[in-house]
């Protein structure tokens, strides 16, 4: 079957690993974790009558602790960059991380994905950032791996992309 | 055994997975297989076609293959990734390329401890982090929330302070006076509290007075005991609690300590209102001072229950600390009281007196060198006189916009009541229309106004004064005046700033600071003054013709209150196009007697009639109509000292008039 790798990125506490594990096994735990490493899944899903295996790369969110090895991208068809909403910061190095991708691997597919819509009340997105947000015309949805809104549809999409 | 035997059996032994690579991402074990990766992958094929089962394998195998290829000193090894059995246990491997025997060989281990223990401290870095980002975050929302509430609390002291210092200008009985004195006294209190607040809790504010003015600050402590208790005498009094200074043993004592005042005289105010709170009725609280050697002290003693035995001191001085009788308000006073002794470089405490009550003290370092602050009267504190209003060096045309109603109405009273001529704006796009359609010497804009804030009208201005030889006076009004929003504001094109809630001589001392502004326009002149006509330069221009003067001034006498009362009714239709036509040929008929002030409120008018905001024409109107009164008071003095020759000796040949009935159809 055809296989697609698919690399989660963003900062750390984000939400990467509860988006995965929302998708794949269709659970989500409260509690943070934080992931040390890379974390491996895969996926069976149909796109466009399409039968595809998504190899599902979690990448640990750089921060000053763990550096970022972009070897981990060789090879990724595409990627689901993610922000907390609640968090500028985290939305701020998903637009440098993007700009390093484009650096190290060139142009690849990507949805950017703003994560804990759960917790709207709380965004730090701001007129000025949306305004930001348009200007890239970017993928964007808006996501929350708690009630699994967007979780589907930001793969499903990403695949879309991938597969043109 | 051979030495690489020996090696193999201890990697295999340590739980090392010894594998030869036979390429095309298969491999083929060369020790023992430990346990966790039977339970990982199917070992029972030769070879295992290992990058295929795990893609993080896959991936680790170019730089692997690399190094085989022309080993190097430098370790060939992975990062941790972690795989899952098929019952979802977690196990961390780590993948290392190494050469045995000639043979190319791939280690791959299980850190276990080693990788737990890093995840746990990264797991508590990472949530020290989070915890961090959210306490910011709080502080910040409590700093904007703190703003919001100061500035919605600054806002009626404004009115307030200004109310009462138009109603101290009206006739008042002695009475009304006393009243009017109590009702300042209170509102400047409540004005100190505000800002102790601010000081409290800003950061800003509070680096600034670290380094501020406290350093050299020196008061005296007796003269500010006597004003604290001198302020409080009418609500002890109330309370029927006796309250008293004692005075110092030696009368020609220096009692000046390191402090500033008003915070000094907050702090008497603080201790002495928490003492009233305990005192019962019939009770007496003393204020008395000691020397300390290098430090003065201070106490308030009072006669009430004492301290609470379950509370020490320092819980005391805590921040938000009530007693448990309640009677207090937020819990901020001895709050306050602590941390402003300790900036001073003093020390406070508290302690039950061996009778009863208790005995709130505190010391403060002895001022160094410096000379006495003049101690103000103590009657005089009590009853402040009224400041009087000083008229500034001349009147100016002041643009004054702000979003409250109340502080608009008196402060345009005030500064027109001292001859400014003064525009008044509800908000700052109308304040930007009025800059535009007439020019101003002074603009005062408050900061925060609903839609177009201060920043924004004042960017507006200098953006549209850029290139020219004009630079209007820009004043903000803010209840935030800390270092940071001063420069904010500097910087977004303000002059000055003035803190709100201001009273009148906080007004005066910004407007003061206005460079000098061009010479008194019509605008700005005071009603009262006499336009003064220079007839000699008139007579100049016509050629000496006195006769030809009369006549213009006949003229002018008899056209002009026609033509202001027109403009008067165009404003009243609200027919700004006609108002501006008007209004231009006042402005020509004016010009002709070089009466400058008058030619410059028509082409004002004019002016804004050609905007078609006409919000502002009343003021001018009523401003040109007062000088055309002057101007025409003039010119008919003229008339009557030089009066004209006969008619017979005038060489103006006047049409016949025209025959009834011959009018054509």
């Amino acid at each position: 079957m055809l296989q697609k790798k698919i690399c989660m990125l963003g900062s750390f506490a984000v939400g990467k690993t509860s988006l995965v594990r929302r998708f794949v096994e269709s659970i989500y735990s409260d509690v943070y974790q934080t992931t040390v490493g890379v974390k491996v899944d895969k996926k069976n899903v149909q796109v466009n009558g399409t039968d595809l295996t998504l190899v599902l790369w979690d990448i640990y969110g750089e921060d000053d602790y763990q550096k970022m090895h972009w070897t981990y991208l060789r090879g990724a068809s595409g990627y689901l960059l993610v922000a907390d909403g609640t968090r500028k910061a985290t939305i701020d190095k998903a637009f440098s991380l993007e700009q390093r991708v484009r650096e190290e691997v060139g142009v690849i597919p990507f949805v950017f994905v703003i994560n804990k819509c759960d917790l709207s009340q709380d965004w730090e997105v701001d007129s000025a950032l949306q305004a930001q947000l348009t200007e890239k015309n970017w993928n964007l949805l808006r996501s929350s791996a708690k009630t699994g809104e967007g979780v589907e549809e930001a793969f499903a999409l990403l695949t879309r992309k991938i597969l043109g | 055994m051979t030495m690489p035997d020996v090696l193999e059996n201890f990697l295999a032994q340590m739980g090392y997975a010894l594998l030869e690579y036979r390429g095309a991402g298969s491999f083929v074990p060369i020790a023992t297989l430990p346990g966790w990766f039977k339970g990982l992958w199917d070992s029972s094929s030769n070879p295992i076609p290992l990058s295929e089962a795990c893609p993080f394998l896959e991936n680790f195998l170019f730089e692997a293959e690399a190094f085989w290829e022309s080993p190097s000193a430098a370790l060939c090894q992975s990062e941790t990734w972690v795989e899952k059995t098929p019952d979802g246990h977690e196990i961390p491997l780590q993948a290392r390329a190494l050469f045995l025997g000639g043979k190319r060989v791939l280690a791959l281990c299980n850190p276990g401890a080693q990788f737990h223990e890093q995840v746990q401290m990264l797991q508590t870095a990472r949530n020290a982090l989070l915890d961090h980002e959210r306490l910011a975050r709080e502080i910040q929302k409590k700093e904007i929330l703190l703003h919001c509430i100061v500035h919605d609390l600054s806002q009626p002291l404004s009115v307030m302070h200004v109310a009462m210092d138009c109603l101290s200008e009206e006739s008042l009985s002695e009475r009304s006076k006393q009243f009017l004195t109590l009702g300042k006294l209170a509102s400047n209190q409540q004005e100190t509290m505000i800002r102790d607040i601010l000081h409290t809790f800003s950061d800003d504010l509070r680096a600034s007075l670290n380094a501020g003015t406290e350093e050299n600050a020196s008061t005296d402590l007796l003269a500010c005991a006597r004003k604290a208790t001198q302020a409080l005498a009418s609500t002890f009094e109330a309370k029927r609690v006796r309250l008293t200074v004692t005075s110092p043993d030696d009368p020609a004592a220096q009692w000046l300590v390191r402090a500033e005042e008003s915070r000094l005289q907050r702090i008497f105010s603080n201790l002495l209102e928490n003492a009233l709170r305990y005192s019962p009725p019939g009770s007496q609280v003393t204020v008395g001072l000691e020397s300390q050697g290098e430090f003065l002290k201070a106490y308030v003693d009072d006669q009430g229950p004492g301290l609470p035995k379950d509370l020490r001191p320092e819980q005391i001085f805590g921040l938000f600390m009530k007693g448990k009788q309640g009677g207090g308000k937020a819990g901020l006073g001895l709050y306050f009281c602590r941390i402003t002794v300790d900036r001073w470089g003093g020390s406070i405490s508290c302690l039950s007196l061996p009778e009863k009550g208790s005995r709130f003290w505190f010391r403060l370092p002895r001022a160094a060198g410096q000379p006495a602050q003049p101690a103000q009267d103590v009657a005089k504190i009590a009853a402040p006189a009224t400041p009087e209003p000083q008229p500034p060096p001349r009147p100016l045309r002041i643009l004054f916009a702000d979003d409250q109603p109340d502080i608009r109405t008196l402060t345009c009273h005030q500064l027109k009541r001292v001859g400014h001529r003064v525009v008044a704006a509800r908000n700052g796009s109308e304040a930007l229309r009025k800059i535009r359609a007439c020019s101003f010497d002074i603009i005062l804009l408050d900061h925060e106004m609903p839609g177009m804030n201060g920043d924004e009208v004042a960017s507006a201005v200098r953006k549209r004064e850029a290139g020219k030889n004009t630079r209007s006076f820009l004043i903000a009004c803010s209840g935030n005046s800390g270092p940071e929003d001063v420069a904010r504001l500097k910087k977004a094109g303000f002059d000055t700033v003035l803190s709100k809630p201001f009273q009148l001589e906080d007004l005066y001392r910004a407007l003061a600071a206005a460079p000098a502004v061009a010479p008194a326009t019509a605008l700005c002149r005071k009603p009262s003054a006499p336009a003064q006509v220079a007839f000699s330069s008139v007579l100049a221009r016509i050629g000496g013709d006195a006769q030809l003067l009369q006549r213009m001034i006949r003229t002018f006498l008899h056209d002009t209150p026609k033509r202001v009362t027109s403009i008067a009714a165009a404003l009243r239709r609200n027919n700004a196009e006609e108002l501006a036509s008007l209004a231009h040929a006042l402005k020509g008929s004016v010009s002709l007697f070089g009466a400058e002030p008058a030619r410059k409120l028509a082409q004002d008018l004019q002016e804004l009639g050609r905007a078609g905001d006409l919000s502002a024409a009343p003021t001018l109107l009523n401003s040109l109509q007062e000088e055309i009164a002057n101007l025409l008071g003039n010119l008919r003095g003229y008339a009557k000292q030089n009066p004209a020759r006969p008619r017979s000796a005038v060489t103006v040949r006047r049409k016949p008039p025209r025959k009834r009935g011959k009018r054509r159809r």
